[in-house]
């Protein structure tokens, strides 16, 4: 057996050819081949031959039945195409990889792959990390398994926010309390609605956080818990538009419980429309008055 | 019995029959027809009740009650200080069968009434005496009242120097104390939240954990299986027989090579 691994490459690739001498492809042989063969490719960093190598050795795994050996090649190409930066070959690799887990039944890998592909795509391209961090989520919910969805229900709302898509980003933090009401988590619940309610106000959406604030009331675990109090005292502050009041609550340390990215908008609360807010008040009352 | 025994025996039952003793009644009632020596006999009984509940103060250990006594005492003080007017009143009327000289001796021991009142002690023993002190100074300067007002502002203004010391403080006291439970307070938060993100955590790996129960069950039933097929094999492997089989083989391979070398040399 031949160590240079171009060689063991083209020896698969001939095993795996159907011939006049070859009826039926010898796989075994072959994924065997490939997966030295992208070792030493590995071992001499040439990464991309090391990647096609782990593509084929997926594919005769596959050919094998063995699709959880399939899937484990096939995420080390994709961590290959992450350092490469060949960004589409990583979600097509990370999708590929999660179907193969379904296959074997897998849910939590399956998902763990979409995350992971996910996060690398964060940067460069966000909708495609916001699709891939929603199926994600829903390949967990289906499976039953809520509670590991939290997570990446919290980055795909980050992301969400990173883009200024503050209503979305508000969506996906409701989304995380209703599965945190299945799983009973009330205290990720809570914080759930607190950041949603903060996120409207950041978007200047008084009115969406307050309907919000409504909505979530109606929620017992939420209503008696301190994310409540400090929520009230939030929208109380800006319906007075206390700019003082607002700073402090956002000091809170309720809110400092939240994520880095909340906390950050919480900051930034007062931008400037609170006294804006005051104003229309004010003026709604006159007009009331004069008429 | 003994003879003092019977003196006082005597004695009981004499005051339990005073009542149907008419001579004493009339005694006792030849000033029934003068208001004012009735009223100045009520007074008396009055007074006389009075200093001796004062008595039972002094004596009385229950400060609830002792203070109970001593409003009593001086309700009772405040109702005959109220009716002494009535009294001077009725002591300067002309009674048939009165001489000037018990008039005047009337008057005089109305106007001693009033001091006699005062004198009950009531558990402001100091009060009365504080009047006497202060009723000159007014009395000499009835017109400038506030001045004595003003007196006491001197006062004030030399306590609220200590006072106002202490307020500063006790204020400065609670500044610092609320500090420290603001401080606490964030702690508390921290710690709770921690702890309930912890729960969550423990509660997300329960599943987990079961799950990897009952994969090592599996692995562990596996293995004990492996084992006791490879211990078998071994077995087999070693017994003796074959271990026998074996060496006589070697022995007819080696006899064959010795017998060729022989024919080859």
């Amino acid at each position: 057996m031949s160590s240079d691994p171009e060689k063991m490459m083209s020896k698969a690739d001939k095993m795996t050819k159907l011939t006049l001498t070859r009826w039926s492809a010898d796989w075994r042989g072959a994924t065997e081949l490939y997966e030295q063969a992208a070792n030493g490719f590995r071992a001499s960093s040439k990464y991309e031959k090391a990647k096609v190598a782990l593509e084929k050795a997926s594919k005769g795994q596959e050919m094998q039945s063995s699709p959880w050996d399939a899937a484990k090649h096939m995420e080390s190409a994709a961590a290959l195409a992450q350092k490469l930066s060949i960004w589409n070959e990583v979600a097509d690799f990370y999708r590929k990889a999660s179907e193969l887990y379904v296959e074997c039944g897998r849910a939590q890998p399956a998902s763990d792959a979409l995350g992971k592909a996910a996060r690398a795509l964060e940067e460069v391209k966000p909708e495609d990390a916001i699709q891939l961090y929603t199926d994600a989520c829903e390949i967990l919910e289906e499976d039953g398994r809520d509670q590991m969805a939290f997570d990446l229900y919290r980055a795909c709302a980050s992301v969400y926010i990173k883009l200024e898509k503050f209503a979305d980003a508000a969506t996906f933090f409701l989304r995380l309390g209703v599965a945190a009401d299945k799983c009973d988590a009330t205290n990720s619940q809570c914080k759930a609605y607190l950041s949603a309610i903060i996120v409207y106000l950041y978007g200047h959406d008084l009115k969406q956080a307050e309907k919000c604030y409504n909505d979530c009331s109606q929620i017992d675990a939420f209503l008696k818990s301190d994310q409540n109090r400090t929520a009230s005292r939030l929208l109380t502050a800006y319906n007075e538009g206390d700019i003082e009041e607002i700073k402090k609550v956002a000091c809170s340390s309720t809110v400092n419980n939240l994520d880095h990215a909340i906390i950050k908008l919480a900051r930034k609360l007062p931008t400037g429309d609170v006294t804006a807010v005051q104003m229309n008040a004010g003026d709604d009352l006159d007009e009331d008055d004069l008429t | 019995m003994t003879v003092i025994d019977i003196l006082t025996r005597v004695d009981s039952i004499c005051k339990k029959y005073d009542k149907y003793d008419v001579d004493k009644q009339r005694e006792a009632n030849v000033s029934g027809d003068d208001a004012f020596a009735r009223l100045y006999g009520a007074f008396e009984t009055q007074i006389e009740t009075a200093l001796e509940k004062a008595e039972l103060v002094t004596k009385e250990k229950n400060r609830a009650s002792a203070v109970a006594m001593n409003a009593e005492i001086r309700r009772t003080k405040a109702r005959l200080s109220e009716e002494v007017p009535k009294l001077q009143r009725l002591a300067v009327k002309r009674v048939k069968g009165l001489t000037t000289e018990e008039l005047a001796a009337r008057n005089d021991l109305v106007l001693a009434l009033p001091a006699r009142i005062d004198a009950i002690p009531d558990g402001t023993a100091g009060g009365p005496k504080a009047t006497n002190a202060w009723a000159p100074s007014t009395a000499s300067r009835p017109d400038i009242k506030f001045d004595s007002d003003g007196r006491f502002d001197d006062d004030y203004f030399q306590e609220s120097h200590e006072s106002s010391q202490f307020r500063q403080e006790y204020e400065m006291r609670k500044i610092k104390q609320e500090q420290g439970l603001d401080m606490i307070s964030e702690g508390l938060d921290a710690l709770k939240n921690m702890a309930s993100d912890m729960n969550e955590e423990l509660d997300r790996q329960v599943p987990l954990m079961d799950e990897i129960d009952s994969k090592v069950d599996r692995a562990t039933s596996d293995l004990k299986n492996t084992n006791v097929r490879l211990k078998d094999t071994v077995n087999q492997l070693r017994s003796s027989r074959n271990f026998c089989i074996d060496i006589v083989l070697l022995c007819i391979v080696l006899g064959i090579a010795a017998y060729l070398y022989n024919v080859l040399k």
